[in-house]
């Protein structure tokens, strides 16, 4: 198998994990770009750190998000106090916005043997709506400007 | 933006991502609220009717979950 087979395996599975583990339905964006944080490509790190992003920052973005959205609402989680329920042991399925984010890293290539790791984070980085660039506003990044940082780490 | 701000929901977006947020926040406690309830010793056709959905459908989605995490379920 090639390297970026073995990496776009390893993103997917460890963003299923994500998924489970929250208790989500299906495997959303949000998953892959936690998936993509953990992950060791040097160029993707290099792009989120310089956007002072890494997984745990990601990860509170997220969860800054999700309050931030209830809350138009008027809908406030401190207001729920039940305990964490067992994760799932169901494998939660690829979700719609998980499945436009690997279409559009695939499709900024135009041949596959170009396809690289950070092609990936772009094509989270390339949904205009959505819980993603949602998160990352609430952190102080544009996704688009991000997504341009990505493009300028990749060989042209 | 501040998060401790409550906004008018008159931003598309906002309203579009609290329903997204409330769905999930739903899942959540679904999960969360059925498993207190099986461990306090409720049945599977209580559960069901608290909720509005058919037995099969509370079994189905979460009988699994719940014997791998040892909760003792009532039969009926």
């Amino acid at each position: 198998m090639a390297a970026i087979d073995e990496y776009i395996n390893a993103i997917t599975e460890r963003a299923v994990e994500e998924a489970r583990q929250e208790g989500a339905a299906a495997v959303e964006a949000q998953h892959l770009l936690l998936a993509v944080a953990a992950g060791q490509d040097p160029a993707t790190r290099r792009v989120l750190a310089s956007a002072g992003l890494d997984e745990q920052a990601i990860r509170a973005a997220l969860e800054r998000e999700f309050e931030h959205s209830l809350s138009a609402a008027g809908v406030s989680l401190s207001g729920f106090r039940l305990p964490r329920p067992s994760p799932a042991l169901d494998r939660p399925k690829l979700g719609a916005s998980a499945k436009l984010a690997l279409e559009r890293g695939f499709a900024s290539v135009s041949r596959k043997r170009d396809l690289r790791p950070a092609h990936l984070l772009l094509g989270v980085l390339l949904a205009e709506a959505g819980t993603v660039p949602r998160a990352l506003a609430l952190a102080g990044v544009e996704a688009a400007e991000l997504a341009a940082a990505v493009r300028r780490e990749l060989p042209a | 933006m501040s998060g401790e701000d409550i906004p008018a929901v008159s931003d598309p977006a906002d309203a579009l991502a609290a329903v997204a947020a409330l769905r999930r926040l739903a899942d959540r406690l679904e999960d969360a609220a059925v498993e207190q309830a099986m461990r306090s010793g409720w049945s599977w056709p209580q559960v069901a009717e608290a909720l509005g959905v058919t037995r099969q459908a509370v079994h189905k989605k979460h009988a699994r979950r719940l014997i791998a995490a040892g909760v003792k379920l009532r039969r009926r």
